[in-house]
């Protein structure tokens, strides 16, 4: 049972990128010296924070102008006020039922994913630079996808290794030739963003299985707006309920060619699933049925769900079941969770899913690297948000440089087992580096390394003082005829000092995301 | 985007009537627990616990785990008891569970007072359900019970969900009324005193909260009959079983007349089944025997209706 909310894709194997994220540096300690006295002594929240080396969301390296107000408003209160909004809202958290919940034997334990009072605020001008490098990406990736499972072409001249991508555990061979409409493979993304100490945005990965965390981004401001709405009042903030609709129409966009009202339903593995909230949001948002598989069933290539009625027909299945468990017959013969004989359906084109099936292979950590060049392959542009430094050590200069600087990076693996196998260099100890070093140049082949990277970091609320935790962002993008992405995202935050852990599981809870207007 | 006609998935209004019948349930529950804690205390020997375990015919899987039926005893049964199916603490959680697979048909309001309500009772220990705690307690849950209807009937958009919660809280209601009725006269048959059958006619009437509304109706004083009468007929009693059949066939109907749900004849004959016992009634004059076999066949009746309601639209394949 999956004991955390899982809010990256299902199954994925552990990103050796995120281990970046799961470092508490001891590096990082020197940012926070004298920051808990300061913060207990004074009563405005902002007076004696100190984000150290860091960039700060709040206050960039020395002020940023469009926070100014915001930072006015939040010091007019003082530690005991914030505090009480704080409770409130998570108390609310716990009564709406916004939770993630574990199933023991006997009971249902519901958790919530802890919400900090203090907003993570984007400038008008990060945003662009966000929505347009997202949406870059998301084409790029929609183009290489169509490409791997069609003509072949990046592989043909060389951009991407062939191997890398038809060797990969998430490739899927019965995906070509199959032709889905607008060419959208990734109709929902969810693009994980860093920002490093010099305040520059980069992606650290893509996620375009089944991204969760969107509900928390509308909950969150619902939450924000009913807990402290006197800190945006007057203040331009960007809406985020438009999500639910702007997904319907996606959805129905990609609809089967000739269905005019489509029917569309959410797939949900079931109540055990840590992320059925989330399931149910985007149901009820889209006022859709959610179904599990057994709700589902096909006859001649064509899918139905189970009513009072009897058979009712489905065109459009947001699905949040990985591949392997969709269809028993046609992947994992095991699998309770999905439908026999949907995938012939889906290749009939007679049922869209969403996303599509064989994604996986874009978002891999190895594949990954490769993105930068496949938006210069096919958009001919250079992509607008950099990935976080990636030596490709298949390749000789990046084998070179990784080789160079073993102590210094985080080596990863790039095969098929998840977080297997990565090593930090600045924590490794001399043997390891030297086995690290043999294994590298044994087989080069299976390795990236990246630098580590230190996330910025947003005033928070801890105890009774504000102090900076790192954070992460999530923008979602829908993808139909073409992409919009929803202005904001999950900024998850590391409650606990020094962490770079933004997971739930870890210690990591979340804010309500603004984009200014 | 146009509007199109819900589809709602068999096992969701299953679920949504589950929900109906297990707050229901609770609120019955609550209501003889708290109705015998007080108003049996002029009896010598304190509150008859066993009588709640009559009305629910639990007498046997309660000995399984309890030795003797004293108030502690009872209470940890009908409360706080994980393996008691129907104790408050799992009715409502049941309820919670049914809520959490239509969460996203019900209202928010609906969910969120269900969540509170579980939190509750989830914190309960045998502390808070000693005696002297027992009246705030289950008026507590009474009215969260209530609470929950209220919010629903002010939330939750009249559709063919809401049919099948309507169905599922009558179906429970007209049970739970009949289960009272049945113990308070096989009782009354053996114990002849009459200043302790007042007693206890009025400790049954508060149960299903109609002892003024009775009052109301025969203000010459409480032959058993006229409160056999009043519990089973009165239409204008918002418990009585003929209101209870009576809504619950409106909605029947609703289900087929204005949501396009197809027509059972199991279904129908069930129901005219219902209906039929109802109005032939335990004859005139008070014959404890009588009366028994006939609440017997209205529960029997209530259970085919709950059955053909399942097997007509929750099992399509």
């Amino acid at each position: 049972m999956c004991t955390e909310l899982s809010l990256k894709s299902c199954n994925k194997p552990l990103n050796a990128l995120s281990c970046v994220r799961c470092l508490s540096g001891e590096r990082a300690k020197r940012g926070y010296m004298n920051q808990r006295t300061a913060g207990a002594g004074t009563t405005s929240p902002l007076e004696g924070y100190d984000a150290g080396e860091y960039f700060c969301e709040m206050f960039g390296r020395r002020g940023l102008g469009h926070t100014a107000e915001i930072r006015k408003r939040l010091n007019a209160l003082d530690i005991a006020a914030l505090k009480r909004r704080s409770r409130d809202a998570e108390h609310e958290l716990l009564n709406l039922g916004i939770t993630f919940t574990v199933y023991t034997d006997r009971d249902a334990i519901d958790r919530i994913l802890p919400f900090d009072i203090i907003p993570r605020v984007l400038s008008r001008k990060d945003w662009e630079i966000i929505e347009t490098g997202v949406k870059q990406r998301i084409a790029a990736l929609n183009l290489f996808l169509h490409d791997i499972y069609h003509e072949g072409h990046i592989l043909k001249d060389g951009v991407v290794p062939e191997d890398l991508v038809k060797g990969n555990e998430n490739y899927r061979p019965e995906m070509c030739g199959v032709d889905l409409p607008h060419g959208s493979y990734m109709h929902i993304c969810g693009t994980d963003i860093v920002r490093d100490e010099k305040g520059k945005l980069c992606v650290l990965e893509d996620n375009g299985r089944t991204p969760s965390g969107v509900s928390y981004v509308i909950e969150n401001r619902h939450l924000m707006m009913r807990a402290f709405p006197d800190l945006a009042d007057g203040i331009p903030v960007a809406d985020v309920d438009q999500y639910g609709e702007r997904l319907m129409r996606m959805l129905c966009e990609v609809a089967p060619k000739g269905v005019l009202d489509p029917c569309v339903v959410v797939l949900s593995p079931g109540v055990f699933n840590a992320a059925y909230f989330e399931h149910i949001f985007l149901a009820r948002e889209m006022g859709v049925p959610l179904v599990e598989g057994r709700d589902l069933e096909v006859e001649n290539d064509k899918v139905y769900m189970k009513t009072t009625t009897g058979l009712a027909p489905v065109h459009v299945i947001y699905r949040r079941i990985n591949d392997d468990f969709l269809d028993p017959a046609a992947f994992r013969p095991d699998s309770r969770l999905g439908v026999a004989g949907l995938f012939s359906a889906y290749r009939k084109g007679n049922v869209t899913l969403a996303n599509a099936v064989g994604t996986g292979v874009a978002d891999d950590k190895a594949v990954y690297a490769y993105v930068p060049r496949m938006i210069r392959y096919y958009l001919g542009e250079d992509a607008i948000l950099p990935n976080v430094p990636t030596n490709i050590c298949r390749e000789p200069a990046g084998l070179k440089k990784t080789l160079a600087n073993l102590d210094k990076l985080v080596t990863k693996p790039v095969g098929e087992a998840g977080g297997y196998g990565v090593v930090i260099g600045p924590r490794a100890s001399k043997r390891e580096l030297r086995e690290l070093r043999a294994k590298l140049e044994d087989d080069p082949a299976n390795y990236i390394s990246q630098p580590m990277v230190n996330l910025s970091v947003c005033p928070t609320l801890v105890g009774r003082a504000v102090e900076p935790r790192h954070v992460d962002l999530r923008p979602f993008a829908l993808t139909g005829q073409s992409t919009w992405v929803l202005p904001g995202g999950l900024s998850r935050v590391a409650l606990r000092r020094g962490s770079l852990i933004v997971n739930s599981s870890q210690g990591g809870g979340s804010k309500d995301t603004w984009v200014l207007l | 985007m146009t509007m199109r006609r819900s589809s709602l998935l068999a096992r969701f209004a299953e679920n949504i009537l589950w929900i109906g019948r297990y707050i229901e349930r609770a609120e019955n529950l609550a209501r003889v627990l708290h109705i015998n804690e007080t108003y049996s205390r002029d009896q010598t020997d304190g509150p008859d616990w066993k009588r709640v375990l009559e009305i629910y015919a639990d007498l046997e899987p309660f000995s399984k785990t309890y030795s003797t039926p004293d108030a502690a005893s009872v209470l940890n049964y009908y409360i706080l008891d994980r393996n008691n199916s129907s104790s408050l603490v799992e009715s409502v959680r049941a309820a919670r569970e049914n809520a959490r697979s239509v969460r996203h048909l019900i209202s928010t309001e609906m969910w969120t007072h269900l969540n509170i309500f579980h939190g509750k009772l989830k914190r309960l220990t045998q502390r808070d359900i000693q005696l002297p705690d027992l009246s705030r307690l289950a008026s507590s849950v009474i009215l969260d019970c209530q609470t929950f209807e209220g919010i629903t009937d002010g939330t939750f958009a009249r559709g063919e969900p809401w049919c099948f919660y309507e169905i599922g809280k009558y179906l429970e209601r007209g049970d739970q009324i009949t289960r009272v009725l049945d113990v308070g006269f096989h009782r009354m048959s053996q114990e002849t005193p009459d200043a302790v059958a007042s007693v206890q006619w009025n400790v049954l009437l508060r149960s299903v909260s109609a002892y003024y509304a009775f009052r109301n109706r025969y203000p010459a004083g409480s032959q058993s009959d006229d409160i056999a009468t009043f519990l089973l007929y009165d239409t204008e009693f918002p418990r009585s079983v003929a209101l209870c059949v009576q809504r619950m066939t409106t909605r029947l109907r609703d289900l087929q007349m204005r949501h396009g749900l197809e027509h059972s004849v199991n279904l129908e004959k069930a129901r005219r089944g219902l209906e039929f016992s109802l109005e032939t009634g335990p004859g005139t004059g008070l014959d404890p025997q009588k009366l028994h076999v006939f609440l017997d066949q209205i529960q029997i009746s209530l259970g085919h209706v709950g059955d053909a309601v399942r097997e007509t639209y929750f099992t399509h394949s």
